[in-house]
């Protein structure tokens, strides 16, 4: 009997930077030219980049969108170390040592078209990504509904939104302009008070749609979450309550990035209570909710 | 030396180790290929660019490893605690070895345990395995019992390698510590205990501390270092223990920061046979046929019969 060996998918590439875009507050969208990773990357998956040739580990950095036709991909990441300090050093036409697509993926399922995105801080580029792929995807008839929480100024273009989302104050209008434009309601929190937002944890939007929600509107309905710990904890406890399947994507420190080392386990709960340890890089970076959290 | 075929490898890289054939001198290590099959995963990756490929050390029980963060760049390196997580010699006997392809490389099994009796008992059951070899990690920095609580003193190494010894007739490689007084003492002892080779090193014990929170970064609070940083350390070892293995034939992975072909011949240099690759895989994947075409063009440019010619062909200072 041979087991299965695992499938080449992840591809080590030199990717170029395309260019990048800086935000307030330390912030860029990277775009990389990385064929191999662009044409085969999902929602949910990272890039496992080298930021400087003096760096030896390499950064993980959730994808934000993938054009397979471009060969492009992009990230969202700010800046909160030495690796990021150096790729937000990197110039049009830089190269560097690539690996992705890396992980699992969300998985929606069609038997739940409604799909409550939840993505917080550097949690939001998978968010965004699930979004534009649940549009594209005709055959499932999606309809994703974005949520963002954000501490730092929102590292995009801010708008007024005549989109309607249900069960959240008139005055909660800001959402995402780019996301408008393509007809997908969003709305936006945020504890510092940012005009047209609302005025606390992003958790405390999701509850308000999901209790103006009629039960064959929940019935039908899913949640992904991507974003700091206590804000995935928050948004796992709204779906327990909800009695709604949810899925978060997870980041721990990371090595290989290849499931090598085991560097970047966590504590999941297996399918008989037990308690099994996983990889965040391959078995994941996405997770039952419940699994992780209880 | 019957083995893996070389696989369209240079015959100059093979080696001979305590009888094994190597395909090439490079043996991918203990903790950073998983069990075997992690690395299939990245396009172009083969495990025949390795003479041997080293399975995640493994307990009599199932372990569950280290808190996070396990994990935590340094200065040219890198520290990691990772806690010995692993399925149990049960899981590595009924569902690992049977899936491995020993026709594309060696795999060796790397032992540890909390008592002498818990590393006799994995290296009896794994003697009737079609494993390659056994190594006996004395030497893990980040479990609370046993590793190297054995692994820093001569007198318990030896114990754990006779135990291993009297229920195996594997070739038995012990793993190393560089955190002991006197590395060449305890790789004596171990030889006169029956080990028939050796890993050296296994990581310098060190920690991270966050100044924000002033706490260690490392769940463990301490961890294992490695990566270049530690090499010059590594060389020094394996030219140590080089001195006593000498006139026993017995032959030396050494280890250590390894991340091209020039540090993987220094490391031959200094003495060993093989040349371990751990976190140099962290940077690149691919590396291993690099350092293989290295080490090729370095044997041609000093018209070098083989990889075994450079072995231990050190001109020592007088």
């Amino acid at each position: 009997m041979n087991r299965r060996k695992n499938t080449a998918a992840i591809f080590a590439e030199r990717a170029r930077v395309v260019g990048q875009q800086a935000f307030d507050a330390g912030q860029y969208v990277l775009k990389l030219h990385a064929p191999r990773c662009a044409a085969a990357a999902a929602p949910g998956q990272f890039i496992h980049l080298r930021c400087a040739a003096d760096l030896p580990l390499r950064r993980p950095y959730s994808i934000l969108s993938a054009d397979a036709a471009g060969g492009e991909v992009e990230m969202l990441y700010k800046v909160v170390g030495e690796g990021s300090r150096r790729l937000a050093a990197c110039r049009a036409g830089d190269e560097l040592d690539s690996l992705g697509p890396i992980g699992n993926a969300f998985a929606p399922s069609p038997e739940r078209p409604n799909l409550l995105l939840v993505g917080g801080g550097v949690g939001i580029p998978p968010i965004l990504f699930l979004a534009a792929r649940a549009r594209e995807d005709a055959a499932a008839n999606y309809t994703p509904l974005v949520l963002m929480g954000s501490e730092i100024p929102f590292p995009f273009d801010v708008t007024d939104s005549s989109l309607p989302f249900a069960g959240v104050a008139n005055g909660t209008r800001a959402t995402m302009a780019a996301l408008e434009r393509r007809g997908i309601a969003a709305r936006l929190a945020s504890g510092r008070g940012f005009a047209g937002c609302y005025r606390g944890h992003v958790g405390g939007l999701a509850r308000q749609w999901l209790d103006a929600a009629p039960p064959e509107q929940l019935a039908a309905t899913a949640m992904f979450a991507c974003g700091p710990a206590p804000m995935l904890q928050d948004i796992a406890r709204i779906a327990a309550q909800f009695s709604l399947p949810c899925q978060v994507a997870l980041e721990e420190t990371m090595a290989c990035g290849v499931g090598g080392c085991a560097g970047c386990s966590v504590a999941v709960r297996d399918d008989n209570g037990g308690i099994a340890m996983k990889r965040v890089c391959v078995d994941g970076p996405v997770f039952n909710a419940r699994a992780v959290f209880g | 030396m019957a083995g893996p075929m070389a696989s369209g490898h240079d015959s100059r890289l093979a080696v001979d180790f305590c009888g094994l054939r190597f395909s090439t001198p490079l043996v991918l290590l203990s903790g950073c290929v998983g069990f075997g099959d992690e690395y299939t995963r990245v396009e172009g990756f083969s495990h025949a660019d390795a003479g041997a490929v080293c399975l995640k050390g493994t307990t009599l029980a199932p372990r569950t490893g280290n808190d996070p963060h396990r994990l935590a760049e340094t200065p040219d390196g890198m520290l990691n605690a990772i806690g010995l997580q692993n399925p149990g010699v049960d899981a590595l006997l009924d569902d690992i070895l049977p899936a491995l392809d020993f026709s594309e490389t060696r795999f060796i099994a790397n032992v540890s345990g909390s008592t002498v009796e818990e590393y006799r008992e994995i290296a009896r059951r794994l003697d009737d395995s079609p494993i390659d070899a056994i190594e006996i990690n004395i030497s893990c920095p980040n479990v609370r019992e046993g590793g190297v609580e054995f692994g820093n003193y001569p007198e318990p190494s030896a114990r754990v390698v006779a135990a291993c010894r009297a229920v195996t007739d594997k070739v038995l490689i012990t793993k190393l510590s560089p955190n002991q007084a006197d590395i060449a003492d305890n790789a004596r002892r171990c030889l006169e205990a029956g080990s028939d080779a050796f890993a050296v090193i296994n990581t310098v014990a060190g920690m991270a501390i966050d100044a924000g929170t002033r706490r260690p970064v490392l769940g463990n609070n301490r961890g294992g270092l490695s990566g270049p940083a530690i090499k010059p350390v590594a060389l020094l070892k394996v030219w140590e223990v080089h001195q006593v293995c000498k006139p026993h034939a017995a032959p030396i992975i050494g280890q250590g920061g390894v991340a091209c072909g020039r540090d993987a011949i220094e490391f031959l240099i200094a003495g060993a046979t093989a040349v371990g690759i751990g976190t140099g895989l962290f940077y690149d994947p691919l590396l291993c046929p690099k350092i293989n075409r290295e080490i090729a063009e370095y044997l041609d440019e000093h018209g070098m019969e083989n990889v075994a010619a450079l072995s231990g062909s050190l001109e020592w200072n007088e």
